[in-house]
């Protein structure tokens, strides 16, 4: 008899638990919409949204977000555990809406199906308003969360913060492999021809190709290792003509960011876990030399990154990279 | 020669309409299966509270189509719905491997149900498009179909999106339910 009573007592002590989180103050109103009062909820990513809402999150797929309903489904404790771990909407917000661009905004109670899908996908399957530097240190106290993603960045932002009280001191958070591939018409600089290569430069580092002589389409195929600091700049990527008498000539630059790549594989943690899949992306705008939007994916357990850049302050020519993100054993 | 005119008069004026209920875990694909075939057309889904329904017609035959809701709480109200089903529709998600023993339970769970015993039972492996789902033949392993011993069965592979595999599946029902006196 009493074992039965602990059986039935649990799930409805949990179910409590829940309930309690659903009326804290940021949970009045749905994460995504701000409409009032949501029911549902996203199991894994640990935020309450409304029915409307709910609606795009079921469409993400379950591995992006799994919708229950805080009043019609059974839920399991560890789904309950999870949901009190992140801590409600105001902190799951505080991962999924640390920097949202200007020009975006959330879509209101009343928004369409559109607006409101678009915002959504943007926030949870691409992660587009995700912004590290901007969040560590609001966020470091957090307490640990369960949810897989939200988990991961939690705890690289506690390793930075962490790393940074030893000030003065240069730290490396992983190392990139820089595959420089080939480059496309590149601009003429001897007579007839170039003798290019590829100089890349991060901080003080700088590694770079060999020169392929007389070749205005040069395949490198030469991978460049580069370390990374916390809080580095991009890449910056200089391609010259050797000349053997006189100095060398400029055949274009251009800049690599490397936020997006360093940003996923840190929230994805160790990538040998998980399938191939993208998980970030490096979207081309007018003021970078993206020739279109790169996506950052998780090829058999590694991170890597392919990018076609149009050279910047020349006449013409393009170059083809791949780089390889690889996290310091922790 | 008096049946003969008979079937024929009632080919070209069907009098009858036949009952199909949808179930399935939520998120399957439901309400996005009922409105393509009614209407051709993807429609914007939440999840559905409560019901469904619409009517569709067929190879001229006309049925009327119930949709319901999914979650775990609403499941046990969808024994209500039963009475005088002619064909069950059971949508599962070819995806979520993880659930697919859970519909097996509810799909034993609903087929003794005595307002169920001369329904036939058709399972639309929906998602079929997806990278991950599982094959017609897997799911009719994981589901056990082979053991449904009272009622005709049948599954079929289909995307509610695209509408592909739906129309082919409704045509399965339409041969099995003509002729067929509900309970």
């Amino acid at each position: 008899m009493s074992y039965n009573q602990s059986a039935l007592a649990r799930p409805s002590s949990g179910k409590r638990r829940l309930k309690d989180l659903l009326v804290q103050r940021d949970n009045r109103v749905c994460a995504d919409c701000n409409a009032p009062d949501p029911k549902w909820a996203s199991a894994n990513i640990g935020v309450f949204i409304c029915l409307k809402c709910c609606g795009v999150h079921r469409s993400l797929g379950t591995h992006i977000s799994k919708v229950l309903s805080v009043t019609l489904d059974e839920w399991s404790d560890d789904e309950i555990e999870s949901m009190i771990e992140v801590g409600g909407n105001a902190s799951a917000n505080s991962i999924y809406e640390a920097y949202i661009p200007e020009g975006i905004s959330k879509p209101r109670p009343d928004a369409s199906h559109e607006q409101r899908s678009k915002f959504i996908r943007s926030k949870y399957e691409l992660q587009e308003f995700l912004k590290p530097s901007l969040r560590i240190a609001s966020t470091s106290k957090k307490s640990s969360l369960q949810v897989s993603l939200s988990r991961k960045i939690m705890d690289s932002f506690r390793s930075s913060t962490s790393t940074q009280k030893s000030d003065g001191m240069v730290e490396f958070i992983g190392m990139l492999k820089v595959k420089v591939l080939k480059g496309t018409k590149l601009a003429i600089r001897d007579m007839l021809s170039s003798d290019p290569y590829v100089v890349l430069t991060l901080g003080q580092q700088k590694a770079q190709t060999t020169v392929v002589k007389s070749n205005l389409n040069p395949v490198w195929n030469e991978e460049l290792m580069l370390s990374v600091p916390q809080n580095c700049g991009p890449i910056k990527l200089q391609v010259f003509d050797y000349d053997t008498f006189s100095a060398d000539d400029i055949m274009g630059e251009a800049e690599i960011d490397i936020q997006p790549i360093i940003t996923s594989a840190m929230a994805f943690g160790d990538a040998g876990m998980f399938g191939n899949m993208q998980i970030g992306k490096w979207l081309k705008s007018h003021d970078n030399a993206l020739i279109e939007d790169s996506t950052v994916n998780i090829v058999d357990g590694k991170v890597k990154q392919e990018l076609s850049l149009k050279l910047q302050n020349v006449e013409s020519g393009e170059l083809e990279l791949e780089l390889e993100w690889m996290p310091l054993e922790q | 020669m008096g049946a003969f005119i008979s079937k024929f008069w009632f080919m070209m004026f069907p009098a009858k309409e036949y009952k199909i209920v949808v179930v399935g875990l939520d998120n399957a694909g439901k309400t996005t299966t009922l409105y393509k075939l009614h209407l051709g057309e993807v429609v914007t889904t939440h999840p559905t509270v409560g019901s469904n329904v619409e009517e569709l017609v067929y190879k001229n035959i006309r049925f009327e189509v119930w949709d319901l809701g999914g979650q775990e709480r609403l499941r046990t109200s969808w024994t209500t719905y039963y009475r005088g089903t002619h064909a069950v529709i059971v949508v599962i998600d070819s995806t979520d491997r993880a659930r697919i023993s859970l519909m097996k339970d509810e799909l034993f769970k609903l087929l003794p149900h005595e307002d169920l015993q001369s329904a036939v039972v058709l399972v639309f492996a929906n998602k079929k498009d997806l990278n991950d789902a599982m094959t017609p033949a897997e799911i009719t392993d994981a589901l056990s179909l082979h053991s449904i011993k009272n009622h005709d069965w049948h599954i079929q592979a289909c995307s509610a999106l695209t509408g592909d595999g739906l129309y082919d599946g409704l045509g399965w029902i339409a041969q099995h339910v003509t002729g067929k006196a509900p309970s």
